[in-house]
């Protein structure tokens, strides 16, 4: 039996106790997948598992307060979830998570890019397959195959957890890990590479286009504010509305900082944004950071408690300045 | 209508310096992997192939505008409170350049709403009177696009100036207005009438690209029908994350909030993008939210689209079809589908 | 201030309420001679400074920020400032990939009673912030270093070009 058709029949059974069970469909154009609330067993046939289920369903939880749902899940979507257990924003007697062995998934970017590279856009896209370690787009009538490689979401091509760390029904065999994986994530690398100074361009230059939308904030599975975010109260007053380089990018500090020791790079801030800004580039150099001083890594254990919530008497790397 | 004009692709960057001489002149630009529209630089292509990433919605109708300053002081030897009052409505000279006909029939929602008799507004007034829009017909289209459901197309001119057609070698263009006539003085421009009838077919085979549109001639009423139907609003919005970004990139989303942002006794009035699907759009002051989920955000920018808005002005409907909302949307909710569905509900 | 010549640059001071804000007032109190650039904000623990308020501060403009509060284990809340070290260092080590320099901020635990060590603190990292000069905020970044960045990363919406 496929991976798919294992999920299906294991939520088929739990679908009668659940409000609904959240995972992906066929979207508007061959190369989209779309989130799917599964609320009745003709629903579960709509299921899709595979390289295009690129949302985290995460994202969706906490708004089902007091209500029991099952949701499906890549491995890095169950950290996700694992990091709303670990801060009791979703209670675990009210979700039931189905997972199978994932072997990565596409940034749509990335393959945009290609295509435009061949001369196609992918607005066009009319076919897709993905047959191992190729994916083959078909557009306006030529076909261009990909490596997976290289249009591969970044947080793939360093995947420690193609396995849910959680779940109540894991179907299939499991997925191999990550062979090979690139020893530094290129973004960091490139950031680190530039003079402080150039980093500033570098923001001016992004945020410049951001339309403020929050895409960033509301598809991040761990913003749960969201409607009474201080981006936008009043009272306190942290951002005001001019639409300037500063006040956009102290969003994206609001949002880094908010997130430090929480995040857990799923990257759907960066890829909900409509603008292509290179907003995770920030949480994954906090991550780093955070790594380094606490050796720690968000949602991957119920029971650990988030680095800023605690403290030592005497940090282990913590090395205060004498003056 | 005056002649078909022809100017073939190397002249351009001739024809955009002698705009950018007298106007600010905005064109699509790739900028980190999306196309937005920025101050024409002959140093920079611009990308007139594919749809602008953002519409030039910001053009006329900028993302944040300083309505005016004001400062309080006092004033004579009793020291009487005054008040300084210092609005800002001139608005330059801007020519929009190779937008598709989707970014620019965008103003004529706006028109309708702050060019009507009842409350006219100065700053989107004299903003929309100092631009031209030299737009370009679309020689493809994309999966996203849907122009015709709602009355427009590839090659629409509503609520452009001038019309340029892709055609071998270069572009015709068509004044469509008195405004744009005048921007066909440049020697760079010569007759194109031997070019009418290849752009007339490129016309028609980007229309044709497009299919047949599904009748939703009835969306105004079925979506009235569904106002309580709170149901079918849960299902339509369950993946919707109440972001800004369909609103916001939508090139027919008119709504602004206002804020005063000040220091002491000084300070800006400052009008700045709004959008229904954020939960503070309909916060009142009491606490009370009369939209208080996503499902009533969602329900009220299909219905304002589709519906309310056609009821008010003639059956125009307020989406031009663009297709930014799907595209932009981070969990692909699509309007179209949501339209085909409350139609096909209400006829049970 | 024989130190510092020239214009005062914009420092701004977080001092909690119990232990560095009485430093610095024992400071002025015994007279001792200080630079004049910082602006001190009170606070009542070092554990109330949001990491927020000192970006907000950096990336609105200041030449500076420094924050003090008890020294560890000698909290008046007890454990405020330990949760602040945590945060502190965190902050401290996210300026620069946002192109602000860390050595714009600093903090420190400073005593009551260690009038002496307030002035040390205040002096050596004013003299910091003036060997760093007034910052430049991203606003203003000049068209140059704009355009040779913007140049490596036009197109792909990936950091790496
Ligand atoms: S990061 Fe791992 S679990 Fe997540 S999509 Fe990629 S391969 Fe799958
Ligand atoms: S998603 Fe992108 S454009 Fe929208 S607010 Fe975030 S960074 Fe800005
Ligand atoms: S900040 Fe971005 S990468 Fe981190 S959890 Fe949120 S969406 Fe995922
Ligand atoms: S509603 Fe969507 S398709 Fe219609 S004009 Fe707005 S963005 Fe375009
Ligand atoms: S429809 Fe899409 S773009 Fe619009 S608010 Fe919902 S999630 Fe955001």
């Amino acid at each position: 039996m496929s991976r798919l058709d294992a999920l299906k029949t294991r939520i088929k059974e739990a679908l009668p106790g659940l409000e609904c069970v959240i995972g992906w469909q066929k979207g508007y154009d061959a190369l989209h997948n779309t989130p799917l609330f599964i609320r009745g067993e003709a629903d579960v046939d709509k299921l899709e598992w595979g390289a295009l289920n690129v949302h985290n369903p995460a994202v969706y939880l906490p708004s089902f307060a007091g209500k029991k749902v099952g949701v499906v899940v890549k491995g890095c979507d169950s950290r996700s979830v694992v990091e709303l257990l670990q801060e009791k924003l979703i209670d675990r007697d009210n979700v039931v998570i189905f997972s199978a062995g994932c072997d990565g998934v596409v940034d749509i970017a990335k393959v945009r890019a290609k295509l435009a590279a061949a001369g196609l856009n992918a607005g066009n896209a009319e076919k897709v397959a993905v047959d191992g370690k190729t994916v083959t787009v078909t557009a306006a009538g030529k076909a261009v195959s990909m490596p997976m490689a290289e249009v591969a979401a970044d947080k793939c091509l360093r995947c420690q957890f193609p396995n849910a760390v959680l779940a109540d029904a894991f179907v299939g065999d499991p997925a191999p890990q990550v062979q090979a994986a690139p020893a530094a994530d290129a973004d960091l690398a490139a950031l680190d590479a530039m003079s402080v100074p150039e980093r500033m361009a570098f923001w001016r230059y992004h945020m410049d286009r951001c339309i403020r939308c929050y895409a960033c904030r509301n598809a991040c599975p761990m913003c749960v504010c969201r409607d009474h975010c201080i981006a936008q109260s009043r009272e306190p007053h942290w951002l005001s509305q001019e639409d300037s380089v500063t006040e956009k990018l102290m969003f994206q500090v609001v949002h880094a900082m908010h997130l430090a020791g929480r995040c857990t790079e799923c990257g759907e801030c960066q890829r909900a944004c409509p603008m292509d800004i290179p907003v995770l580039a920030l949480k994954k150099h906090l991550n780093r950071t955070i790594h380094d001083l606490f050796d720690y890594q968000a949602g991957v254990d119920v029971a650990a408690i988030p680095p800023l919530l605690q403290f030592k008497l005497e940090e282990d790397n913590i090395k205060e300045r004498s003056w | 209508m005056a002649a078909v004009k022809y100017i073939p692709r190397e002249k351009l960057p001739e024809w955009l310096k002698a705009l950018a001489a007298q106007s600010r002149v905005l064109v699509p630009v790739e900028e980190g992997g999306s196309v937005v529209f920025r101050q024409y630089d002959p140093a920079r292509a611009p990308v007139f192939g594919s749809d602008a990433t953002a519409p030039p919605k910001g053009a006329v109708f900028p993302a944040c505008q300083e309505l005016f300053s004001y400062a309080y002081g006092k004033e004579g030897e009793d020291n009487a409170p005054t008040l300084k009052l210092d609005p800002k409505t001139e608005a330059q000279p801007t020519v929009v350049f190779g937008s598709k006909p989707c970014g620019a029939r965008g103003f004529l929602i706006f028109d309708r709403v702050y060019m009507g008799k009842k409350f006219p507004d100065p700053y989107y007034i004299a903003a929309r009177e100092a631009t031209v829009f030299v737009t370009m017909a679309c020689a493809t289209v994309e999966n996203t696009c849907f122009c015709h459901w709602v009355g427009s197309g590839p090659a629409d001119a509503a609520g452009s100036d001038v019309l340029l057609t892709p055609v071998e070698g270069g572009y015709t263009v068509e004044a469509v207005s008195e405004k744009g006539a005048k921007f066909l003085d440049n020697p760079a421009l010569t007759d194109g009438a031997a070019k009418a009838a290849e752009a007339e077919a490129v016309k028609k085979a980007s229309r044709d690209a497009l299919g047949e549109a599904p009748d939703i001639a009835s969306s105004p009423a079925a979506l009235l029908s569904l106002f309580d139907d709170m149901e079918f609003w849960r299902d339509q919005s369950d993946k919707c994350v109440s972001c800004g970004a369909c609103t916001y990139l939508c090139p027919t989303c008119y709504c602004f909030s206002i804020t005063d942002e000040g220091t002491g006794t000084a300070g800006r009035r400052m009008r700045s993008w709004d959008a229904c699907m954020h939960f503070q759009f309909t916060l009142e002051a009491s606490g009370h939210n009369p939209r208080p989920t996503k499902a009533h955000r969602l329900k009220n920018r299909v219905g304002h689209k589709f519906s309310y808005y056609p009821t008010l002005h003639d059956g125009l409907i307020a989406c031009c079809g663009c297709g930014r909302c799907v595209k932009s949307c981070p969990v692909s909710v699509d309007i179209r589908e949501i339209v085909q569905n409350a139609v096909a509900k209400a006829k049970g | 201030m024989p130190v510092l010549t020239g214009k005062e640059l914009r420092i701004v001071g977080f001092l909690c309420n119990w232990c560095s804000y009485g430093g610095a007032d024992t400071a002025g109190v015994g007279r001792f001679n200080q630079p004049t650039d910082l602006r001190i904000i009170r606070v009542p623990c070092s554990g109330r400074i949001d990491p927020l308020f000192i970006a907000k501060t950096l990336i609105n403009g200041a030449d500076g920020v420094l924050v003090s509060g008890c020294h560890p284990r000698d909290c008046h809340y007890a454990e405020g400032n330990f949760y602040a070290r945590r945060r502190l260092e965190v902050l401290k080590r996210f300026l620069p990939i946002l192109g602000i320099d860390p050595a714009r901020f600093d903090y420190t635990w400073v005593s009551a009673s260690e009038g002496q060590r307030w002035q040390k603190v205040v002096t050596v990292f004013t003299e910091q912030i003036h060997a760093l000069g007034p910052a430049t905020r991203h606003e203003n970044v000049s068209p140059e270093l704009l355009a040779k960045v913007a140049s490596a990363i036009q197109g792909g919406n990936r950091v790496a070009a």
